[in-house]
């Protein structure tokens, strides 16, 4: 084929379709030569010890995924997990792209919040069975095809140094704090929406909450980071956050200050589940109970998030009550939710 | 005859490339998202999606006026002017390609935000940075080099020095020069500049959201990516899709009647073999406006993004007690250096391939070129992460987890940023060239090879450089198209991060920044030993 095209080359102008599939050609060379997208022979009845290539979408943070993988090699040494991960919006059009052109290519999920994961369970794409330590998970946090596996607390963050900080959400309609401060927009990822979730459908708070937020000139940031750089910097007083990325921007030094909120943070669970056309059930099988076993319960810990079995210590520190938005009720209210608030802050 | 032969060749590549890259996946693309019926379109287009597409529409339409009115002033002053530190300044122009547009609204709330760089020093702070004055300004400057190539591109393929002194000569004010023999042999490239400029401000995300959302101000493509987070429930996804579609149909549709207004005959004559610089000097207040500009709106983002990617931690002021160059190292490790290899790779083999597929869709006739440069911003205009999907539904299943897919829709993406800079240069280049070439015996691989490349080098060089920063910065694509081993080095820098660290993607920008420089670099080494193919850099 190049010997072809570098003949015809020698008498034809440079401006020829086969440049172009030359071109082409080049572009589909360089690919990767491994063909083995998903291997693992079937166990026929019979579930063996677990081996083969594992694939795994997620969205749950690099680190997390890492320490939690490298502890289940050492138990499973003859599982190769391939991770697909990127931020919910991408994995979820990933995952829309495939499932309208055949079926999700990997053998599990492991989300951020449990949004996502409860659509594709409504559409029936998960196994239904039951993981070895599944009623280690608090009832709310899982259902018969996805179960809890940590936890991302909504906290409030401030200036170093203030004489009255916010102590609870509704400090943050303060006076004192009129025009400093930064929320999440909802609008651009599941955790800021659960806090919508949870302050919409929560007594003494509402859509009202937004209400006066914004009547206190509270400013809406493109996401959870915002709101800790502009705290950081000094343009906010105070914001919105997670507690994960919190500590670990103070811990790096930023001029921050975290409180738990005294009504209680509004915590989030990230569900993981195995898709109902995996390739390899026994190996998927085998890291969903593994991560709610005791070792990948310390291992998410290891990595700052808090567990979701509240018997495996090592997590960051919970410093107060925590409260969640009912999640099956928020389930199909996305846009009617976002259009209120929206209606409120712009957009 | 040989030329008809190889045109009907070409037109058959075009096709099919048309075919492969943009109509089938697109097509596929719009079955699934029109499948409900118009009704989910008619619902994006109608409430407070109206809004959406009026912002988009004004915000694109001014940064490509201004974008246009500074680039074509910038290559004025230092092609047609013999201005002091010409590659100085013609590096400057360029700085704003080399930061990419997911850090470009952060590298200036950073410099003249409210508590950026010009508060900390001298207590001042840009007002309105904050909404969508600030969101044109952003992005008129990223759009500059942009504007900026092409004209350079476009003015070096004729040597107009000749006219415009003919013109001076003649009794022509410099004005009236510029007006009557400059601007309108520029046309085609300012057309060629323009639709580009246009479909990329209709495209940017990073600086809207950034800049807009905190003003409750939307454009499509932030109302495209929310519903994309929300891309799981499938009336979300169809949003997604159908706002895209209306966004090309938009976009395109300007971009065509633009395209036809500069397809009307542009005048042709003969090329000059005097020197090519003309011997005006530059007055010393364009000079100073130049520097001062470039200075404000360049060097201090710039600046402001470096000093945040040498910060310990997001909030600490850039004094020397605060500042690591750890940032790069937790940037830069084994997985990341592995993935860059794959970043180069995929920017290098599309920035050829776009190059090819301009050069073979210009060989096939300047009668239809204004139609097929509109129809190449079609994939263009598509938001990248949509573009990814539909490639997906296209090829997913044959192509998954190679660089190949990836490769496909880059291509796709960037084909018009290819495409475009020739076609605005070949525009202008005269057939009666290639004739007499003919005519004088030469054959048409060699009239091709002596006459019309080495003329249309410049503009092959800015289409090259274009399409290869935008791929090596790229993400939205290539962060739902990875595989296994085929991860970009900006995909796995910014999943590696926690949720945004901005310390972190400054870091990264600045990486990607010294690639870009370190392959310029290369470039100009070759350049040296190949002095035709100097393009701009030169």
């Amino acid at each position: 084929m190049t010997a072809r095209v570098r003949a015809r080359r020698s008498r034809a102008p440079r401006l020829c379709p086969l440049a172009l599939l030359a071109a082409l050609a080049l572009l589909a060379a360089c690919a990767p030569v491994s063909g083995t997208p998903v291997s693992a022979p079937a166990v026929g009845g019979s579930p063996g010890p677990p081996r083969g290539t594992l694939r795994l979408y997620s969205s749950v943070t690099q680190d997390t995924i890492d320490a939690v993988i490298a502890a289940y090699n050492r138990q499973f040494p003859d599982v190769s997990v391939e991770v697909f991960r990127a931020p919910t919006g991408q994995l979820d059009g990933r995952i829309a792209g495939e499932l309208r052109s055949g079926a999700v290519q990997a053998d599990l999920l492991w989300a951020t919040d449990p949004l996502s994961t409860q659509s594709y369970a409504a559409k029936d794409l998960f196994r239904a069975w039951t993981p070895a330590e599944a009623t280690s998970v608090p009832a709310a946090d899982r259902s018969n095809v996805f179960w809890g596996t940590r936890l991302l607390n909504m906290v409030i963050v401030h200036a170093p140094g203030m004489a009255n900080p916010p102590r609870d959400w509704h400090d943050l309609t303060d006076a004192s704090l009129a025009g400093r401060v930064a929320i999440p927009d909802p609008g651009f990822a599941g955790s800021a929406f659960g806090a919508l979730g949870y302050f919409a459908t929560a007594d003494g708070y509402g859509m009202d909450y937004y209400r006066a937020l914004k009547a206190n000139g509270a400013v809406q940031v493109q996401s959870i980071a915002d709101t800790l750089t502009g705290v950081a910097e000094g343009q906010f007083l105070a914001g919105i956050t997670l507690d994960k990325s919190a500590r670990d921007a103070i811990a790096a030094g930023s001029p921050l200050e975290m409180t738990w909120p005294v009504s209680g943070a509004i915590a989030i669970y990230s569900p993981i589940a195995v898709w109902k056309d995996a390739q390899n059930v026994v190996a998927a099988q085998s890291f969903v109970d593994f991560v709610l076993s005791e070792d990948g319960q310390a291992a998410v810990a290891g990595t700052g998030w808090q567990p979701i079995r509240a018997d495996v210590s090592g997590g960051p520190a919970v410093d107060g009550p925590q409260v969640a938005p009912d999640w099956a009720a928020l389930f199909d209210r996305q846009d009617a939710l976002l259009t209120e608030y929206r209606s409120i802050f712009g957009g | 005859m040989a030329e008809r032969r190889w045109r009907l060749a070409a037109w058959g590549g075009v096709l099919a490339a048309l075919g492969l890259l943009a109509a089938w996946p697109l097509a596929r693309l719009a079955a699934e998202g029109l499948g409900s019926g118009l009704g989910a379109l008619v619902g994006g287009i109608g409430g407070p999606g109206a809004g959406a597409i009026v912002n988009s529409l004004w915000v694109s339409l001014a940064v490509t006026g201004l974008a246009l009115a500074a680039g074509l002033a910038a290559a004025m002053l230092t092609e047609r002017s013999a201005v002091a530190g010409r590659s100085a300044l013609r590096l400057a122009i360029l700085a704003p390609l080399v930061i990419p547009d997911f850090v470009s609204a952060m590298s200036w709330t950073r410099a003249y935000g409210p508590v950026g760089l010009s508060h900390r020093l001298l207590g001042v702070e840009l007002p309105g940075l904050i909404g969508p004055a600030g969101i044109v300004v952003v992005l008129a400057v990223g759009a500059v080099p942009l504007a900026y190539l092409i004209l350079v591109g476009g003015m070096r393929v004729r040597a107009e020095p000749d006219l415009e002194r003919a013109a001076r000569a003649s009794g022509a004010g410099s004005w009236t020069a510029f007006r009557t023999v400059t601007l309108p042999l520029l046309w085609p490239a300012l057309v060629a500049a323009g639709g580009l400029v246009f479909v990329t401000s209709m495209n940017a995300f990073g600086t809207p959201a950034v800049l807009g959302r905190p003003a409750g101000f939307s454009t499509m493509t932030t109302r495209i990516y929310g519903d994309l987070a929300f891309a799981s429930s499938d009336e979300a996804f169809r949003r997604v899709i159908s706002l895209s579609v209306l966004m090309v149909v938009v976009a395109v549709s300007i971009v065509g009647v633009v395209d036809r207004l500069g397809g009307r005959a542009v005048p042709r004559t003969g090329v000059s073999t005097g020197p090519r610089a003309s011997a005006g000097r530059a007055p010393w207040w364009a000079t100073t406006v130049a520097w001062t500009v470039v200075t404000l709106a360049v060097l201090v983002p710039l600046a402001a993004l470096v000093l945040t990617a040498l910060t310990r931690a997001v909030g600490l002021a850039p004094v020397p007690a605060n500042l690591t160059v750890a940032n790069f190292g937790r940037a830069l490790d084994a997985r990341a250096l592995g993935d860059l290899g794959n970043s180069v790779l995929l920017a290098a083999g599309t920035a050829v391939a776009a190059v090819v597929l301009g050069l073979v869709a210009t060989a096939a006739g300047s009668r239809w070129r204004p139609r097929l440069n509109s129809v190449v911003t079609l994939t263009f205009a598509v938001p990248g992460s949509v573009l990814a999907v539909a490639m997906l539904l296209a090829y997913g299943s044959a192509l998954r987890d190679t660089l190949a897919i990836i490769g496909v829709a880059y291509l796709a993406k960037l084909w018009a940023l290819g495409q475009r800079p020739i076609s605005g240069a070949a525009d202008r280049l005269s057939g009666d060239l290639l004739y007499a070439a003919r005519a004088s015996g030469a054959s048409l691989l060699t009239a091709v090879r002596t006459v019309v490349l080495p003329l249309l080098a410049p503009a092959i060089a800015a289409g090259a450089i274009l399409v290869f920063v935008f791929a090596l910065h790229e993400v939205t694509i290539s962060i739902l198209l990875y595989g296994p081993r085929t991860a970009t080095l900006a995909v796995t820098i910014l999943n590696l991060q926690q949720v945004g660290d901005p310390v972190l993607t400054s870091a990264l920008a600045v990486v990607l920044t010294a690639v870009v420089a370190l392959l310029a670099g290369l470039l100009l080494l070759v350049v040296r030993r190949w002095p035709w193919a100097g393009g701009v850099l030169g």
